[in-house]
């Protein structure tokens, strides 16, 4: 068998589009030409099972009542592939990728994909639609190597100040591409979803230089690196409200 | 100077392989076998008609000749020129004895071979992009007979020191090429699963044939997944074609398969997986490794596939002459 190198970034492949973007957000068809479109099959799917067509269908109405504030969107990468990992509570779980899908789509005009969504029977399939890449971290580094954004949670936890564990085992299968610490906070009395939620990004995180995935030894030390930074975000954010 | 047999050489993908070898000048000499003849016509390459399941004709061919590399087409997918059992021991017929054969005479150094992303099955667990260091778990007959033909071509390897480049195609379609997909997919009302809508790849027959000539000259080893750029889902894949879905759900299928059958359009298991669950894979290694620049879309092979040139009866033909 020959080794082969699975950590570089191969880049999107060219595939009929329709004018639909798999990874930025662009203009989006009037309602009824988007209807017109789906009647008449004229939208892109790709590999992963994302429907960017129907997302800018869905995605701006259902996350239509989410209120946020980034800090520091700069740092979302606006294109390449990165691997974005944020802290998530056991309260408010659900809304956490909802609102960095929303932010990321605002920030920086891209899809992110979210790792970690329980699949489901014949809802995983719409799930994957709208922007879930499952629980498979081989699915991730395949995202990732076709330049894709994705974001993965820490374990939720009920202590909102203190990150839960980071996934390991996804990062060292994605191992060598960037990572980017978030942290999400609630903003509504007592840590209810009802306000506006803040969203800190962070500096990008790299593993030493030559890792490769799989490299265990290297994924625990960055996911130690990302625990502590967004340990970091989650007091700066404290301290600022 | 290679010596190459093409087995399968009869179908669409087969010899088309065959005619690119024929331009190479480092392939001195080609020859195929099959059931049928040639698509279209090779002007260097020496063909026999061979039925796979005839052991003995088969060997004596291949020890004959002896081959340096052999391009393994004689893998056949149910329901595409055969039934499922026929397709199924043919492939283990043709691939047990001209393989063994070839290896016996001393001389082979490579193997090229037709496998597919049947090969991942789509079980619990399954990745949904599956690399090729993803497990093979088939759940599909024609999976399992791609497996089987995997491990005999790595178990000629092991003992014969031979090169083995296995090509994972996603389904090979297009206008004139056999497959239950395409034959599905053309009826006027196309059964969908009701509910989901999952993604699949196709592979264009031009893009596969080069595929192997590549693995070939550039002494390929080891599993490659050979896929198309994007995907389609069997909603749009009908609607792209102008057809009317027919949703189906559950039992709805057996019904529904018949029904099909009946039209000319048999579902064999794995095309009602790839209906119901999708297939998909990671193709950059293929696409980097075998220097796969351009190659057709999936939607592109889908739009391809429904440009079948409406058949005129020959009658009709000649009263529009006269």
């Amino acid at each position: 068998m020959e080794s082969r190198e699975r950590g570089g970034w191969v880049g999107l492949t060219a595939s009929v589009n329709y004018g639909i973007d798999a990874d930025r957000v662009l203009a989006v068809d009037a309602p009824l030409q988007a209807v017109a479109r789906r009647i008449d099959g004229r939208y892109a799917v790709d590999e992963f099972g994302g429907d960017p067509h129907l997302q800018d269908m869905v995605l701006p109405i259902a996350l239509a009542g989410l209120r946020f504030e980034v800090e520091h969107g700069e740092r979302i990468p606006r294109h390449g592939p990165a691997l974005l990992v944020a802290n998530r509570s056991f309260a408010v779980g659900s809304f956490e990728p909802a609102v960095l899908v929303a932010a990321v789509r605002r920030v920086a005009r891209r899809r992110l994909r979210v790792f970690g969504v329980p699949e489901l029977p014949i809802a995983g399939v719409w799930l994957h639609k709208l922007g879930s890449i499952g629980r498979r971290p081989h699915d991730v580094a395949t995202l990732l190597r076709a330049g894709h954004l994705a974001v993965a949670p820490l374990a939720p936890t009920w202590v909102r100040s203190a990150p839960g564990d980071p996934p390991r085992g996804l990062l060292a299968a994605t191992l060598g591409f960037p990572v980017v610490p978030l942290a999400v906070t609630p903003g509504g009395p007592l840590g209810t979803p009802f306000g506006t939620w803040r969203v800190a990004v962070g500096e990008m995180l790299a593993p030493p230089a030559g890792t490769r995935p799989g490299d265990q030894l290297a994924a625990a030390e960055l996911a130690e690196q990302v625990r502590s930074a967004i340990r970091d975000l989650l007091e700066q954010t404290r301290a600022a409200s | 100077m290679k010596r190459v047999l093409v087995t399968g050489m009869g179908g669409h993908l087969g010899t088309r392989a065959a005619q690119l070898l024929e331009q190479r000048d480092d392939v001195e000499a080609i020859v195929g076998c099959d059931f049928m003849p040639p698509r279209r016509r090779l002007r260097r390459a020496i063909f026999k008609r061979i039925e796979p399941r005839d052991r003995d004709r088969l060997v004596t061919f291949v020890t004959e000749f002896a081959p340096t590399a052999v391009v393994h087409f004689g893998v056949y997918e149910p329901a595409a020129r055969m039934g499922l059992h026929r397709a199924q021991v043919s492939t283990e017929a043709c691939t047990v004895a001209a393989l063994g054969a070839a290896a016996r005479t001393g001389m082979l150094e490579h193997i090229v071979l037709r496998s597919g992303l049947e090969v991942y099955g789509r079980g619990r667990g399954t990745p949904l992009t599956p690399d090729e260091d993803a497990p093979l778990d088939p759940t599909s007959p024609y999976g399992m007979s791609l497996l089987e033909v995997e491990t005999t071509a790595a178990g000629i390897a092991r003992r014969h020191d031979v090169r083995v480049a296995s090509l994972r195609f996603a389904p090979v379609s297009g206008s004139h090429a056999p497959s239950p997909l395409g034959r599905l997919l053309r009826l006027p009302l196309v059964p969908v699963p009701a509910f989901v809508d999952p993604p699949f790849q196709l592979l264009d027959t031009e893009d596969a044939a080069r595929a192997a000539v590549e693995a070939l000259v550039r002494g390929a080893h080891g599993p490659y997944n050979v896929v198309g750029p994007g995907a389609a889902s069997p909603w749009q894949a009908v609607r792209l074609g102008g057809r009317v879905p027919l949703p189906v759900s559950g039992p709805g299928w057996l019904l529904a398969r018949r029904l099909s059958e009946v039209a000319g359009a048999p579902i064999p298991p794995h095309t009602l997986a790839l209906m119901r669950q999708g297939l998909t894979a990671d193709g950059g290694h293929a696409t980097s490794a075998l220097g796969l620049g351009a190659m057709v879309p999936t939607q592109v092979v889908l739009d391809d596939l429904f440009e079948w040139a409406t058949v005129t009866p020959i009658a009709r033909a000649e009263r529009r002459v006269a």
